[in-house]
């Protein structure tokens, strides 16, 4: 029963970790990024192929972190120059792109044969190996968190607060509000190149399937509940998602006739549909609270 | 030869793309936001007008039934949805259209399941014109595609909602203090917009297989040509769906087929980095 | 808010899952059964997971396996690695399986091969991926691959293609794993007969033409078009071919060429159309009593229709039979029996109650399935016998077999 709650627990933690991503990108600077799952994919890919290669993790970690972070910036340009709903569009074929290119450049990923048998971050069977990695996903998530916090509060954080308000008065004060949201975008980004690395050596094969859009628009279901700019939010929309997500399995053992499988899949999005419109109507603020501003 | 023969491809590929986008740049014009809906709107008119047609045995009939029912589910989306979200960021109403997609999506796989489903029509032989191959069924569908922008056309300059819409698309609060009712404005161009959708959904469903995902899978091509061709330019969407798709099969012997998917993601942000307001469209604010 | 949801769901493991109900004071045999119930799967899904539901029914009425009854964990992998894993670590964790079996895509069991390694259970699936066969996923031997591999398949393509007297083929293939690997697996078994390849068109999935594709294809006026392919496109690429009015043949994977291709194009344009799949053992009292299950479970459908689901009632058959074999209930006994009991020589039998009977008076048994006669080799794979299926007047009927 325990491995089985930590399993949840390490893709509920990585879903944090993506979630404060998002909201760092969002919530500090109001970017909509549709292409989130594009950093994912890309920390995941640098993180699998250099440990193949038998670099040692940590470099590859920080490798999955420095080549999202990086692919952030040429995105970031381009926001600088858009509304946000066309940038939002813009991000949307980003992350497509990505995932075309991970499944065409073979060579390089294997394409879309996946890449199978990435190295764990520790081997071994029984619960111990499960628990280091949650110990250390639970790290970066307190990492991630403790950075944003100083972010948000430091002169960086309110200048960006203050970029959302009035980009115009913060550049008549002489800042430059365009490198601030560069960095803040590629901060969000390594922090889902991170999530991905994590996520590469947990479920150990990779292919390009599992990084399409979707997943983008459940970690936004995510902060959308959770409450977007607070941490909290993040962490809370992750769980509730989780639930969600495992809970359907659950609703099957419950109730074995009530819905028939091949439902539950519409059932399912139908649910992610539905949240993203009542919270969209009622509470836009999430559950714990915090206005956007926008 | 060959490459003539790439372009008749992508013509008939962007007719498609084009119905498509003309019914997004309606409501991006005129509501001013991405609405995601519009592709699972059109896959919705693909199963009425599939479920129809096997009922009754006439397309026609189904082509009816389908734009009734997509004009009428778009109109309840606003009603219920996109209207309370009018004073909203774009944003709201993008994630909320999102939403409106996904619930749709979902009440069709309940209602009609996964499973592939074929629209039987009649196979038709091509049209020699040397060695350019023409097909029939796409000669029809530039009909259709033709007719559904002219029925817009008519709509937008020669009634009074039409023109209304369009008062509305330049320039809501100077509409509004002319005396023009925002309420039904919008009313008129939803049901506009779902009937268009739906169109572009059957003659998407014909030339492919009826899926659940058939819509949503248009999307960014079709978002691409509306912001090509200028938002709020019904013949901007048209043209450029058709620029789009010839560009996309053109390119296949350079880019390959994989990567030429990704040629709509790069037209677009050439157009949007370097002329914002595309080929028709009106000074817009994109920055 | 932790707490409450902790008792909730261990409430809700308390709650007895799909499985008949009997007296929970005797001991049974736990096997998960984790399939696509949805996904892309998810056509084949529900009938792999119901056929193995009554394939254990059919044991449990024959006596169960030495003296146990067969109890089954129902799971949904969604056709994805992440909910399989999760799937995986609930049927290890909360049900404590022996055996995690009908796994059908590639992605889901690499995904789950080392969890199912490291609890030492062993672990059945139907998928298609060369890198199941070997280390690391096959590292200890415990995974039993009941499908032919996409190589594999490729290779009967390409026997049937030399029957058939094709000189100049060209390969089409939808952009995953299956579609690459298989027209891989014929391109190179082809050019191992000396044969030189043509034309290899990579085709993206729910595309809305596939003219261009098709053009490239047939540019070179191929004699066939070997497909690897699946259904949707399989139906647009053929209506788009006859459209185009260049003679050509086509040879597809028979889960594409299957009887809701012939609905949807009818007989005219799928007249000719070779089907390729791996041999079934129809006619076998075995391969009866599978399809009478099917009709009963699956809404009067054939077994026919889904080999997968032959596949899967074939894996608890198997598990069945090696629990007699082996008269334990132990992994590494039990892994040690399969071969014994799947493999020649011995009496060919086909279904549970025969082979438990031969097994009783102590001879040897063959158990050839309602999937393939289940001959497996080193890696657990099966290498199975590849029929060629023709598309006639609407009707598909099998013309002969090919070994490779």
């Amino acid at each position: 029963m325990e491995a089985y709650l930590l399993a949840i627990g390490i893709i509920c933690a990585i879903y944090v970790l993506l979630a404060l991503g998002l909201t760092v990108q969002y919530g500090l600077t109001g970017l909509i990024n549709f292409g989130h799952v594009g950093f994912f994919a890309i920390g995941a890919y640098t993180s699998a192929l250099l440990s193949l290669q038998g670099v040692p993790l940590v470099f590859c970690f920080a490798a999955a972190a420095a080549l999202a972070g990086l692919a952030a910036w040429p995105l970031g340009l381009v926001a600088l120059r858009l509304r946000d709903d066309y940038f939002a569009i813009v991000t949307l074929g980003f992350s497509e792109t990505v995932r075309l290119t991970i499944a065409s450049e073979a060579w390089l990923t294997n394409g879309v044969q996946g890449i199978p048998g990435i190295p764990r971050i520790m081997a071994g069977g029984g619960i111990g190996p499960q628990l280091v990695v949650f110990a250390l996903l639970l790290a970066a998530c307190i990492a991630a968190a403790l950075a944003y916090r100083r972010i948000a509060g430091s002169p960086f954080g309110r200048l960006i607060e203050a970029i959302r308000d009035n980009e115009e008065a913060v550049t008549a004060l002489g800042k430059d509000p365009a490198r601030f949201k560069l960095q803040v975008l590629a901060l969000g980004a390594a922090l889902a190149g991170i999530a991905g690395a994590f996520y590469a050596h947990y479920i150990t094969y990779l292919v390009p399937d599992q990084f399409i859009p979707l997943v983008t628009f459940q970690v936004w279901m995510a902060i959308i509940m959770g409450g977007v700019g607070r941490v909290s939010g993040a962490v809370t929309g992750a769980v509730l998602l989780m639930l969600f997500l495992e809970g359907s399995r659950f609703i099957r053992d419950l109730a074995p006739g009530l819905i028939s499988e091949v439902d539950m899949a519409s059932l399912r999005i139908g649910v992610v549909g539905l949240a993203l419109i009542l919270f969209t109507l009622f509470r836009p603020q999430g559950l714990m609270g915090d206005y956007t501003r926008r | 030869m060959l490459y003539l023969q790439l372009a008749a491809n992508g013509v008939v590929y962007g007719l498609v793309i084009g119905l498509a986008a003309l019914a997004i740049t309606l409501v991006f014009g005129i509501a001013r936001f991405p609405n995601a809906a519009a592709g699972d709107t059109m896959t919705l008119g693909a199963y009425v007008a599939l479920g129809t047609q096997q009922g009754s045995g006439s397309l026609l009939l189904g082509g009816l039934a389908a734009v009734a029912a997509a004009a009428g589910v778009s109109l309840l989306a606003w009603a219920l949805v996109f209207r309370r979200l009018a004073k909203r960021s774009v944003v709201a109403l993008l994630v909320a259209s999102i939403g409106a997609a996904f619930v749709l999506r979902a009440v069709m796989g309940v209602a009609w399941g996964h499973q592939q489903q074929v629209f039987q029509v009649p196979l038709a032989f091509p049209i020699l014109l040397g060695e350019l191959r023409i097909n029939p069924m796409d000669l029809w569908l530039g009909g259709v595609a033709l007719a559904a922008l002219a029925v817009t056309f008519g709509v937008l300059h020669l009634t009074p909602i039409g023109r209304a819409m369009r008062a509305v698309a330049d320039d809501p609060d100077l509409a509004r203090i002319s005396g023009i009712r925002p309420d039904r404005v919008m009313a008129a161009m939803w049901l506009l917009a779902g009937g268009l959708s739906a169109v572009a959904g059957i003659m998407l469903a014909i030339k492919t297989v009826v899926s659940p995902e058939l819509g949503w899978e248009m999307l960014l091509p079709a978002f691409t040509a509306a912001i090509l061709g200028g938002i709020g330019s019904p013949i901007g969407a048209v043209v450029a769906g058709l620029v789009l798709g010839v560009a996309q099969e053109v390119s296949t012997p350079f880019v390959g087929f994989t990567y030429k998917i990704a040629l709509s993601f790069v037209v677009m942000l050439g157009v949007l980095l370097l002329r914002p307001r595309g080929l028709f469209g009106r000074l817009e604010a994109v920055r | 808010m932790n707490i409450t949801r902790r008792a909730s769901l261990a409430a809700t493991m308390a709650v007895p899952l799909v499985t008949p109900a009997l007296a929970q004071t005797a001991e049974t045999f736990r096997i998960g059964a984790m399939n696509p119930i949805t996904g892309a799967g998810s056509p084949y899904g529900s009938g792999m997971q119901r056929l193995i539901i009554a394939a254990a029914e059919m044991v449990n009425a024959a006596g169960g396996a030495h003296g146990r009854r067969l109890e089954i964990f129902a799971e949904d992998d969604q056709t994805s690695p992440q909910a399989g894993v999760l799937a995986a670590r609930k049927l290890l964790d909360v049900n404590r399986v022996r055996a995690i079996i009908g796994s059908w895509a590639s992605g889901v069991s690499l995904a789950v091969v080392p969890i199912t390694n490291d609890a030492n259970v062993l672990f059945m699936n139907t998928s298609g991926a060369p890198a199941l066969s070997v280390p690391p996923a096959n590292a200890r031997g415990l995974s039993y691959r009941f499908q032919a591999t996409n190589d594999r398949f490729g290779r009967g393509f390409a026997e049937i293609a030399v029957r058939e007297g094709f000189r100049r083929p060209v390969t089409m293939a939808i952009n995953n794993a299956s579609g690459i690997g298989n027209t891989e697996g014929f391109r190179r078994a082809w050019a191992a007969k000396g044969n030189a390849n043509g034309v290899h068109v990579v085709y993206e999935p729910s595309q809305p033409s596939y003219r261009s594709e098709l053009q490239r294809a047939l540019s070179s006026r191929p004699d066939v078009v070997v497909m690897g392919s699946f259904l949707p496109d399989t139906t647009i690429i053929l209506r788009e071919w006859v459209q185009m009015g260049v003679p050509v043949k086509f040879i597809v994977p028979g889960w594409a060429g299957n009887p809701q291709l012939v609905q949807a194009l009818g007989p005219v344009v799928t007249e000719g159309i070779i089907a390729v799949e791996s041999v079934s053992n129809e006619g076998t009292p075995g391969f009866t009593a599978f399809d009478e299950a099917h009709r009963r479970m699956m809404g009067g459908r054939s077994g026919l229709e889904n080999v997968y689901a032959a596949m899967t009632w074939d894996m608890v058959v198997t598990i069945a039979l090696a629990i007699e074999q082996s008269r334990s209930f132990e992994t590494a006994a039990l892994n040690a029996a399969i071969r014994q009991v799947a493999n020649p020589e011995g009496d060919k039998i086909s279904t549970f109650a025969e082979g438990k009977a031969a097994i009783a008076a102590g001879r040897k048994i063959n158990y050839e399935g309602a999937s393939s006669v289940l001959d497996f080799d080193e890696f657990g794979d099966v290498t199975p016998d590849f029929g060629a299926f023709f598309i006639s007047r609407g009707e598909i009927t099998r013309r002969y077999i090919v070994k490779i």
